[in-house]
């Protein structure tokens, strides 16, 4: 009975840490946080995803993101320039952005202040 | 080469992602490194796009190309189908499948049922693209885009018949289509060409049809047949199934024995492939025949471009 007590708390960490993980290497949540920085045509998003996150999305990916953000109307593209089309966040997209942040931002901080309570009492 | 890789690999894209943002990835492409991985990443891209359209773009394709595309997707099926369908055939021609055929009723009834939907199948593809492939001909003395597809595909054809009467004569020759080593060889050599020319002729086929003027009505009654045609090919591939299960319980010896012109491993795994292949293909062309009507009823319920005639496939 014991025993069950720390793994309990292993499991519940390790599912936080999933799901923060996996959310903040979602490409679509990625590619909004990078357009909360300004329009940026396809090959910009993927140098600043880079930069940002240490993850280079590859074409597919890339471009499957911004097709379901653009589906779902949390980004809108803009006049091409050439043949590049900038893209930005609309008032849909910027409000998603920060809900998915805050959520993110309380599990990180709720889980690594378990994980420091844990620490202490072992 | 993986710049070219990843250019055919674009072109793997449902139409609608490709017309939305081909040329600012072919943009991005241009100014990115192109590796192995790259390449990968579009393939799972286009599964992706393929397997979930409502997340694409929307409204992007017209009502006449959705339905070319259906039709060239069909007819694509039907190529790759046919493949198996002959294959299935050719593995199941020899005296003692006659015989086992006429001892069990099972046997001898699916691979009749195979053999008369393999007939309609191929009239009822030929009913509804003939007219289509007659339009394209008397555009293409006027227009000079036609000429090259419509070449393609009538090449493709004769190759065909040309290797088949070639393969049909070393039959007749003392060594035999098979079991001899050249034999075998010759078959090889056949299957493969035959294989390419489908392609080829699936390809210019498409790149015709988007290049032809045809009325929505006549493009409707195509997509009708090809309906017919994609429902009994599954028919077929049960039929096939109902079959390689009879030969397993019905005829096990015979299941078990090497078969074929090329000397498969048994007659059972071969079968089992044969069908994988026949429902997957016809998965595929039911799937593209729904997405046709589903853009007519869209269109009739306004949610859809009505019209969206174009050049590009």
């Amino acid at each position: 009975m014991l025993d069950l007590w720390p793994r309990a708390q292993l499991a519940c960490y390790y599912y936080v840490m999933r799901y923060t993980s996996e959310r903040a290497t979602d490409p679509g949540l990625l590619v909004l946080a990078s357009l909360a920085g300004g329009a940026k045509h396809g090959y910009a998003i993927t140098l600043d995803v880079e930069q940002m996150a240490g993850i280079r999305l590859g074409p597919g990916t890339l471009y499957g993101a911004l097709s379901r953000l653009e589906a779902k109307g949390l980004i809108e593209a803009l006049p091409a320039q050439e043949r590049r089309r900038p893209y930005r966040l609309t008032g849909a997209g910027s409000a998603a952005l920060a809900d998915q942040l805050q959520t993110m931002e309380r599990v990180a901080r709720d889980g690594l202040a378990r994980l420091r309570a844990a620490e202490a009492t072992a | 080469m993986m710049r070219r890789l990843a250019a055919a690999a674009l072109a793997l894209y449902p139409l609608a992602f490709r017309r939305r943002y081909a040329e600012e990835m072919k943009a991005l492409l241009e100014e990115a490194p192109v590796r192995a991985l790259t390449v990968l990443d579009l393939l799972r891209g286009a599964l992706a796009a393929h397997l979930r359209p409502g997340d694409g773009p929307q409204g992007v394709v017209g009502v006449e190309d959705r339905l070319r595309a259906s039709l060239s997707g069909v007819l694509a099926c039907w190529i790759a189908f046919a493949a198996a369908g002959f294959a299935f055939y050719k593995t199941t021609e020899d005296a003692p499948f006659a015989r086992a055929a006429s001892a069990h009723l099972a046997l001898g009834a699916s691979h009749l049922v195979v053999q008369a939907l393999a007939g309609a199948v191929s009239l009822a593809i030929l009913a509804g693209g003939l007219p289509v492939a007659l339009a394209a001909m008397k555009q293409a003395r006027h227009r000079r885009s036609l000429r090259a597809p419509i070449g393609v595909a009538l090449g493709a054809v004769g190759l065909v018949c040309v290797l088949t009467g070639a393969l049909v004569l070393l039959a007749h020759t003392p060594h035999g289509v098979h079991p001899t080593a050249p034999g075998r060889a010759g078959f090889a050599v056949w299957g493969l060409a035959v294989l390419a020319a489908g392609v080829a002729f699936a390809l210019a086929a498409r790149r015709a049809l988007f290049a032809t003027s045809v009325s929505r009505a006549r493009l409707l009654i195509a997509l009708a047949t090809a309906t017919l045609a994609s429902a009994a090919m599954a028919v077929i591939a049960l039929a096939t199934t109902a079959y390689a299960v009879g030969l397993g319980l019905d005829a096990a010896d015979l299941a078990g024995t090497p078969n074929g012109p090329i000397g498969n491993p048994s007659t059972e795994a071969t079968l089992a492939a044969q069908v994988a292949a026949m429902a997957i293909t016809c998965a595929l062309a039911v799937v593209t025949s729904h997405r046709g009507w589903r853009a007519v009823s869209n269109t009739a319920s306004g949610s859809s471009p009505a019209t969206g005639d174009s050049t590009r496939a």
